[in-house]
Parts: C-alpha cells; structure tokens; sequence
C-alpha cells in the first residue's frame, strides 16, 4: 500500500530533475559554449567599436582634460578639410584603377587554367603565389622593382611612355597607378580561384551545343562563359570595392600617401589624424569609411540583382 | 593544325603570366644572392652567388627575434582561434536558445566594421590592460574572430544532424557531443580556418606596428618594415633576404595544405 506514493514522489522527484537539467541545457549550456568568444569579441571588438562612435563625438586626443562632447563638430571640420576630399578622390580613383582590372584580367587567368590541357594544374599554383606572399614582402618587392634603376622603369623606358629612368612610385601623376598595381597582382590568383567556381557550375553541354551550331571559342565566352559569369563578377566587385576602400600597407610601406598626397586614401586619412593623435577626427572618419564600404555593398547587390532580372527578362 | 596552334599560345599566354606571378620573386631571389662584391642593379642574375645576405639578416638584422615573435603568436593564437569559434559556433548552428538571433546578427555586422574605425580605442584599451608590447596583445585580434564564427557555423550547418541525434539516445551531453561527433566532422573548416589565422597573424602588419614599440617585440612584418626605412644600396640585398625568408614558412604550408586553399578561398568569399 505505501509502496506505489514512494515510487511516484521519486519518479516525480526524477522528473523534476530531468526537467532542471533539461532547462539548464537549453538556457545555460549555450552561453557556456559562447563564453570565451563572447569575453573576447565583446572587450576587444565590441567595447572598441562602441568606443568610437562615442569618440567621433567628442573632443578627445587620448590625454587627461580632453573628451567635451561638441556634437557632430568633427564631422563638419572633416567635411571642410580639403584633404579629406582629396583622400575620398584618390580612394574612388584607387577603386576605378583597380575594379576594371580585377574584373578582367582574374578571368582571363580562369579560363585559361579551366582548360583541360596538361600543366593547368601548376599553372594555378604559380598564379596563387602572390595571394600567400605576407603584404609587407609584396609591398616591399614591388618597391623596389619600381625603383628608378629598377626593371618596370627600365620597361617603360624601352617601349617608349619616358624618355628617362622614372620610378612611377615618385610622380604624383603615377604614384596611385603604381600602387594599384600591387593591389591587382596580389589579388589575381585569388579571383581566378572565385571565378573557376563559377567556371566550374557552367553544365558542359551549353558548349557542346554551341559547338555543334559551328560558334567560335571567342563567340563561345561572349555569349556562354561572360553572362554566365555574372554573379561571380559581381561578388568579385563587391569584394574588390570592400577590400580596395581598406587598401593600406601596399600604400603605407611603399609611398606612405606621397608624394604630395598624391595616394593618400581614406584609410591613410585616418591613420595621419591617429598618427597626430587626433584620434576623434580619426573616429569620425571611420565612421564615414563604414557608412560607405555598408553603402557601396548594397548599391552593389541592388545593381546586379537587377542586372540579373534584365537577363532572365 | 589550328588546333595545335592553338595550344601553343595558351602555353605562350600562360607562360607569360608566370613571368607577372613569378618573376617578381625570382628578381627578389636573385637580388638576395648577390654578393657584396656585385652592384644592386648590375646585372639581373647574381654573378657570385652567395648566401652572406642572409647570415647578415639574421646578424645585423635581428631577424632571428623577429621570426621567434612571429612564431610565437601565430602558435598561440592558432590553437585558441579554432577552440573558441568552433565552440562557439556550435550553439549558433545546433541549439535553440534566447538571444541567438541577436548573437549571431552582432557577429555577422562586425565582419564589416574595418579596422581602422576602432584601432585607436583598441590601442588605449590595450595600453590600460598592460598588452603593449607583449605576445598576447600582439594577437587579441586573432583569438576569437567574427569571421572564423561564422565560418565554424556554416561547416556544422553542413553536417546531417542524424548523427548527434543518436548520440544524444545514448545519452552524451552537449559538450560531448560537440567534440566527439560535431568536431570531427568539420575537420577540413578547421583546417582552413587555420590556414586564415595563420595567413592573418603571420601578415598581420597594421595592429602589431600601433602596438609594440620595443624591437625586441617585432614581428616580422613590422621587423621588415623598420628595416626598410633604409631602402638603397646594399640594404635592398638584406631586405631582400629577409622577405624571402619571411615568405618561405607560408610558401612552406602552401605546398602542404594546397586543396585547403583553393577551398578556402571561396569559404572566405564572404569575409570582405
């Protein structure tokens, strides 16, 4: 009679424990899994970004007795600043020299590596060096094939753009091209890999049809490989927007912004005004570097999406 | 006929394309070996070839220090980046639980956030926790990352969840199953989040250049840098010397781990 209450209140008993255990599993486990990243990112990433958006509005030059809140006062003395707009040119001109060549040239080398020809295979692992060489080595290497006694000048002198000896990296005129140049050579190994994906989900018998209506391998990629490359040029174009608007050791170690300003982008902007200490200007015009990588991003999404209706159209 | 013409200039094409990739390193390569007794710019190849440059760096220019440091951080924060993000990706991919949704939205909009914005917070802060200068301060970037997160939570999201299912029958706890059943089966994200963090650390040059003021600190990078602040003249054959040694380690675990990279490059397509 007095066994079955006891063999219920410990199953209940049971029970209730297999519940608390259960509600710790789904409220406490996860944040237990989440604990060291949280830790991190939130004092070495999320406290510092806060902190910045709380210093574009500040008066603050990492010394005692600064810090007055001025309100959107840095915003307006960066939108007066003449070189601000003159590192917001040399970053758009950057992404102009840059984009094309990224687009195109990444491509050329993915179709030719995508062939099934003996030796592609080394081919793509020599294309890839560049992508793994440190930035500082290929900043530095590029420095010095530019230099005046160097072989591009001697080049250049050869098939007749200067009549002397010049290193691009010293002309205002040149010194972004010269850059841009160490930009796109690191970074074609890399898109070839982004577009032999895209190569690779190509079905194979859109060209074995093409090929038996008699098309040409040129009109073959024109009306074949190019459109169905679309979304690849597109995310290869975002990614070179995003990367190039952070573009900075290429610069930093080669011309340092020089000569005269001449390649000193958004991100060189805000590293002198750091470098000076001026370290709100510095915020706010990272804020403004963030507001235009988000909207250049999207801009590009919204473009290509439509881009890709028209095509279906 | 055509057709073999054809194969000859994709050959010539590609060939051509080697020289752009390759020829930059050969030129390095050559300007290293040169010895003292040959100008910088006389000649192209090295006329008495010589390995001194290279003693010189490790002598004059610190480099063995240098390559300790950069050693040293990149096997710390190896390890430690891939326990925490596969840790911590693993909730974000397998459980259901308050706050998920706002956890993983702050993590995918910082990977956009660039780091210039809050690197001068970042130095005062790590100023105020006594990090300059030190290996550990040198890689709080690189011990948890947003990127590597997410990149964990995209491999487990992968993965059929059958298998931990019937784990969990047999009664294992999260945690156990996480490292006995999830982990294994994401080995090769592992393997490219590694090849990430390495490629991150090894390169780093912005953070470690704000944070070490003392040389006995550098890294390579910021080692190679100081050293080209003198950029002519024989120098260039030390500069050159230490840039192909600080290329050969990633050279190195390229050669090992190729797939990984390929691989990885479009998984890191998303990272921007």
């Amino acid at each position: 009679m007095n066994k079955e209450p006891v063999a219920l209140a410990q199953v209940k008993a049971k029970t209730i424990q297999k519940e608390k255990r259960r509600l710790n599993a789904k409220y406490f486990t996860p944040w237990l899994f989440l604990l060291p990243s949280i830790v991190i990112l939130g004092v070495f990433l999320i406290i510092p970004i806060l902190e910045a958006f709380k210093w574009s509005f500040l008066d603050y030059k990492i010394i005692a007795d600064s810090g007055e809140f001025v309100g959107i006062e840095n915003f307006k003395e960066i939108f007066k600043d003449k070189d601000f707009w003159m590192s917001l040119l040399n970053t758009i001109l950057f992404l102009l020299i840059v984009l094309p060549l990224n687009v195109f040239l990444p491509m050329i080398l993915a179709v030719l590596v995508n062939q099934k020809i003996k030796g592609v295979a080394t081919f793509r692992i020599l294309y890839y060096l560049p992508v793994i060489t440190p930035m500082v080595v290929a900043a530095l290497i590029w420095k010095m094939l530019y230099s005046q006694n160097g072989i591009i000048s001697a080049l250049l002198v050869k098939i007749g753009i200067f009549d002397s000896p010049t290193n691009l990296l010293v002309q205002s005129s040149t010194a972004l091209i010269g850059v841009a140049m160490i930009t796109v050579w690191k970074g074609l190994g890399y898109y070839m890999i982004i577009y032999l994906a895209g190569l690779q989900s190509i079905p194979k018998d859109v060209y074995e049809s093409a090929s038996i209506d008699g098309a040409s391998t040129f009109q073959k990629f024109k009306s074949i490989t190019f459109p169905m490359l679309a979304p690849s040029v597109t995310l290869v174009s975002v990614m070179t927007i995003i990367a190039g608007m952070k573009v900075f050791e290429e610069i930093a170690l080669t011309t340092g912004g020089g000569p005269s300003g001449a390649t000193t982008t958004l991100v060189m902007y805000i590293y002198n005004k750091f470098m000076d200490l001026d370290v709100s200007i510095a915020s706010a015009a990272g804020l403004i570097l963030l507001i235009l990588s988000i909207g250049a991003s999207l801009l590009q999404m919204k473009m290509t999406s439509k881009n890709e209706d028209d095509l279906r159209a | 006929m055509k057709k073999n013409s054809k194969k000859i200039w994709n050959y010539a094409l590609m060939l051509l394309i080697t020289v752009l990739t390759l020829g930059p390193f050969l030129i390095t390569l050559f300007m290293s070996l040169k010895s003292s007794g040959q100008g910088i710019y006389d000649g192209l190849l090295p006329t008495d070839p010589t390995l001194a440059n290279f003693f010189t760096a490790f002598k004059k220019a610190n480099l063995g220090t240098y390559f300790l440091n950069t050693i040293i951080v990149t096997a710390i924060a190896i390890p430690l980046n891939l326990l925490f993000c596969s840790l911590a990706a693993y909730p974000l991919a397998r459980m259901d639980f308050k706050g998920r949704s706002v956890v993983l939205a702050l993590i995918i909009s910082t990977m956009m956030v660039p780091f210039q914005l809050y690197m001068a917070p970042l130095f005062q802060l790590s100023g105020q926790l006594g990090l300059q200068n030190t290996h550990i301060g040198l890689i709080i970037m690189q011990v948890s990352t947003a990127f590597g997160i997410f990149l964990m939570r995209q491999a487990y999201l992968r993965i059929p969840k059958e298998l931990e299912e019937s784990a969990y029958l047999d009664g294992a706890n999260k945690f156990k199953v996480w490292y006995m059943v999830a982990l294994p089966l994401v080995k090769p994200t592992l393997v490219t989040l590694a090849i990430f963090t390495f490629m991150g650390t090894w390169g780093d040059y912005l953070w470690p250049l704000l944070n070490t003021t003392e040389s006995n600190m550098y890294t390579l990078s910021i080692g190679l840098a100081q050293l080209s602040q003198n950029f002519d003249g024989s120098n260039l054959k030390l500069i050159s010397a230490a840039s192909i040694l600080t290329t050969i380690p990633t050279l190195l675990i390229f050669i090992w781990l190729q797939k990984y990279f390929i691989s990885g490059a479009t998984d890191g397509a998303v990272k921007g």
